[in-house]
């Protein structure tokens, strides 16, 4: 891989920053455009940055290998992700309902815990990936052909979810079944009845209208996930870097961490409107009973990952 | 630097290397030349834009229409069809019409077409006294509704790339095809009448009846592709799955024309002809990857946004331009490489994405007749034994009648929304 | 070297030949247990592979069969020794990009050969990876093959002339 840093004839650097959506009001762009004008600022244009939305990759693998053979310097990706490079205890992140509210979130990934992952990620990818910061793509919930009263209604509901084993576990251990079809033939599925139901972010199923099919119209705040994205750039190329430049890229890593989640924020409260306006119906529920089908299904997931400890502190943070 | 690997793309063509290797040599010397970028990048990408569930829907359509030659189903539709337009002046180039169409309902991969059905067609249209100029530009030209019927492998491709409804798409296709097919039928009547053609003769209705009866089984395949999808019980990709396991098992036991020692030869051409064009696929994302770090996208944004104020303007720029590159590219890298360029200026300018894959659908399949590499024109010259210019002038007036049916289409969208509106008004 | 080019064609045809039986297996098995409601997750991503696999494979098969559409009418329009030399130039063409993407398609599994399925941990993406020098190495001795028939091509002219 290319590690060594490009200086190029004019002795300026070149940065590539990028992430895997597309749409050009995703907050991942509002991130990495922040990033960008902070870098580029402080260095006075002696760093620059070229940011790419979904156009060098818009599947997070696909960042990832950019990330590790110097293709790409900064990425944003799930943690789930880092399962596939090796790194299984960053798992525990997509685990359902580890985090009961925003704040528990806040306090966990911005304190102990998220250091902790930080030197995990770095030490077990061997250099090869910085933690710059974390993100978020919103709060997760359940949208379907009826609403949910109780976690009883979920009994045989077809439902499209991650395919990462923890979260098909406490579906189905919910009754659900968890389909496998891919996020661009959901619309699809969704209108055609191929499956019944699908979970995730305001922002992100909004803005592809399954809110408007009918098989997705109605939303019950499960609030199952607090959503964590990981930012990370080249371990050994920031190594390279003279110092101030590092100092630059780390203050404005810190900068687009607070631009990307307000505008996640933002947006979460946007898209939930827009889709009340245009006819979906927005129910919220007891989130107990959930939370007790998946504290054991937690147990033995960080077992399996060697993150027993991880839970435990979080769960000390609640 | 731009110019130097377009110089090296012209050279390397025209000198004889295969045009995906072309591809894949100008994406890697590309991305040499970008000094940031590592070039294991080049085979990373050409596995990377393989690595998506609707290019499966490739094999397994030509797979479809390979088990539909073997098992002499085009044979089958072909009397069919015989029986039903044969009583006509120039009644076998009506038939290669229809048949083309039915054709069309099974299989999104149209040379399988020319081939299964030139074969038998073209030699049969040549011993009945029809000239080889109608011959060979009729089967060639008429295979083009395979891919704008459904199902069809560029509108999966198209919808894959936008995420626009596969449903509609498909829907889409049925009115431009029919018009496409019968526009076809009235040029050839023209001809039939000035040159004497002769009529098949009329079949009796016992043996029509007989023989619609055989066909059935084959018929009913747009019936379960089409109507699995849009019931929901399988999505584009799953269909051409069954498509092919559904043809599979009519030929094996009720028609039992195929036997369990030809499935191997047969998945061997399935494999030889869907390796060359994702091959070429593969290969062109590099060279997809080698433009997004030139960020070819948001320049063509602006170009656009700056220079063309209409709408219509744009619909006939992006014509002109798939109709150019349709001439030396297969319509999947093709789309691969410049659908994702105009897309974000096409919604700018209110262009609905099922429209924008009718259109783009519609013009590159004008690309399988048009020399030099027109894939359904090439392989009925070499059956007919004519040469490749000797058929492009025999095709002329077809891809006329086309460019008159997309351009209604274009201007016209209601048209072809006809139907979709009709079966599924939600999907609009 | 024709006998055993031609025993590679056969074996890696079936190689091709059985990834492509195992998607179409896969994709039947996915419609079949999602109405089944049985969830299986791995479908797509084995099937996903398989594809892959089955096109590389394919593709330098048809190396072999020189079935790449090519424009050919400057060779064509070509004779003798100069037609020759041009097929000679288009083989060495593909011997070295195919050689450059040998190694770097080694570089990329090695770099990569420990990363997950998604689906399937206990699955290595190196076993994908590893499609990329196969097919590039096997398209190098392909294309020798007929550099060789090329030479004789143009030697054999040469006795002639
Ligand atoms: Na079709
Ligand atoms: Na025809």
């Amino acid at each position: 891989g290319t590690d060594e840093l490009e200086v190029e004839a004019d002795g300026t650097i070149k940065l590539i920053a990028a992430h895997n959506q597309t749409s050009p009001d995703n907050p991942y762009q509002t991130g990495l455009l922040k990033f960008k004008e902070v870098v580029e600022n402080e260095s006075d244009g002696k760093i620059e940055v070229e940011v790419h939305a979904g156009t060098i990759g818009t599947e997070e693998s696909q960042l990832v290998e950019k990330l590790q053979l110097g293709a790409a310097d900064l990425v944003v990706v799930s943690p789930g992700l880092m399962t596939q490079t090796g790194i299984r205890e960053v798992d525990i992140l997509s685990a359902p309902y580890l985090f009961k509210s925003y704040d528990h979130w806040l306090r966990a990934i911005d304190g102990p815990v998220g250091e902790e992952m930080a030197e995990i990620i770095n030490e077990k990818s061997n250099n090869s990936f910085k933690v710059l910061g974390y993100w978020t793509a919103g709060v997760r919930h359940f949208y379907g052909k009826k609403p949910l009263e109780s976690i009883d209604d979920l009994k045989g509901v077809s439902l499209r979810t991650q395919t990462s084993g923890v979260i098909s576990d406490f579906w189905q251990a919910t009754g659900a079944i968890p389909s496998s079809i891919s996020w661009g033939e959901l619309y699809q599925g969704l209108q055609q009845d191929v499956v019944d139901s699908s979970e995730n972010a305001y922002p992100f199923f909004v803005q592809q209208a399954h809110h408007t099919t009918p098989n997705g119209k109605y939303i019950t705040e499960t609030a199952h996930d607090f959503t964590t994205r990981l930012v990370l750039f080249n371990g050994e190329k920031f190594d390279n870097l003279p110092e101030n430049y590092q100092e630059i890229i780390l203050k404005a890593a810190e900068e687009s961490v607070i631009a990307e989640r307000e505008a996640t924020n933002t947006q979460d409260v946007e898209y939930k409107e827009k889709a009340i306006e245009e006819g979906a119906v927005v129910n919220e529920i007891d989130r107990e009973p959930f939370i007790e089908v998946a504290e054991p299904i937690l147990d033995e997931f960080v077992k399996e990952i060697e993150a027993e400890e991880l839970l435990q502190k979080i769960r000390d943070l609640e | 630097m731009g110019f130097l690997l377009l110089a090296i793309f012209l050279v390397l063509m025209i000198i004889g290397v295969p045009i995906a290797f072309v591809i894949g040599i100008v994406a890697l010397i590309g991305i040499i030349s970008i000094p940031y970028t590592p070039e294991a990048t080049v085979p990373m990408s050409m596995v990377n834009g393989l690595d998506s569930f609707v290019l499966l829907a490739v094999p397994l359509f030509i797979l479809a229409a390979n088990l539909m030659n073997s098992g002499k189903i085009s044979e089958k539709l072909i009397e069919l069809a015989l029986a039903i337009v044969g009583p006509i002046r120039g009644g076998l180039a009506h038939a290669n019409v229809l048949v083309s169409m039915m054709f069309a309902g099974v299989s999104g991969a149209a040379q399988a077409d020319t081939a299964g059905v030139g074969k038998i067609l073209i030699p049969s249209m040549l011993k009945k006294g029809y000239d080889k100029e109608t011959a060979v530009g009729i089967t060639a030209a008429s295979s083009t509704v395979g891919v704008v019927i459904p199902p069809s492998i560029p509108m999966i491709i198209f919808a894959g790339l936008t995420n626009a409804s596969i449903g509609a798409l498909f829907l889409g296709g049925i009115v431009p095809g029919i018009l496409i097919g019968v526009g076809m039928m009235v040029f050839v009547y023209i001809v039939a009448i000035k040159r004497n053609y002769p009529r098949a003769e009329r079949v009796e209705i016992k043996k029509f009846l007989k023989l619609l009866g055989e066909s059935i089984p084959a018929l009913f395949t747009p019936v379960i592709i089409i109507g699995g999808i849009i019931s929901g019980f399988f999505t584009a990709t799953e269909a051409a799955a069954v498509a092919s396991i559904y043809t599979l098992i009519v030929c094996m036991f009720y028609y039992k024309t195929i036997k369990v020692k030809d499935l191997s030869g047969i998945l061997m051409d399935t494999l030889a002809l869907s390796s060359l064009s994702l091959f070429a696929l593969a290969a062109a994302s590099a060279l997809g990857e080698l433009m997004s770090y030139y960020q070819i996208g948001a320049m063509a944004q602006e170009f656009f946004d700056s220079n063309i104020g209409s709408k219509w303007l744009f619909i006939l720029i992006i014509i002109g331009f798939f109709l150019f590159i349709g001439t030396f590219m297969d319509a999947i890298p093709a789309m691969i490489l410049f659908v994702p360029v105009i897309l974000p200026t096409a919604l700018e300018f209110g262009i609905d994405p099922v429209h924008l894959g009718l259109i783009v659908v519609i013009t590159l399949a004008i690309g399988l007749i048009t020399p030099p590499y027109g894939l359904c024109l090439l392989l009925a010259a070499k059956i007919g034994n004519m040469s490749v210019e000797r058929s492009f002038v025999a095709v002329i007036p077809y891809i006329a009648i086309i460019l008159v049916i997309l351009l209604f289409v274009a201007f016209f969208p209601q048209i072809a929304f006809y139907i979709p509106k009709l079966i599924n008004p939600a999907l609009f | 070297m024709k006998k055993f080019v031609n025993t590679l064609e056969k074996i890696q045809m079936t190689v091709g030949v059985l990834f492509l039986c195992i998607f179409v297996f896969v994709i039947v098995l996915q419609i079949i247990t999602r109405h089944l409601g049985i969830s299986v997750i791995w479908t797509e991503e084995v099937a996903n592979y398989s594809f892959i696999w089955a096109i590389f494979m394919g593709a330098a098969v048809m190396i072999n069969r020189r079935e790449h559409f090519n424009f050919d009418f400057i060779v064509q329009k070509l004779t003798g020794a100069k037609k020759a030399g041009l097929s000679i130039f288009n083989d060495l063409v593909l011997i070295v990009f195919n050689f450059v993407i040998f190694l770097l398609g080694l570089q990329v599994v090695t770099e990569f050969w420990n990363y997950r399925w998604a689906t399937l941990p206990e699955m290595k993406m190196g076993y994908v990876w590893i499609a990329i020098p196969i097919m590039a190495l096997t398209m190098i001795v392909y294309s020798i093959s007929h550099l060789i028939d090329h030479v004789r091509a143009v030697k054999a002219k040469e006795v002639i002339e």
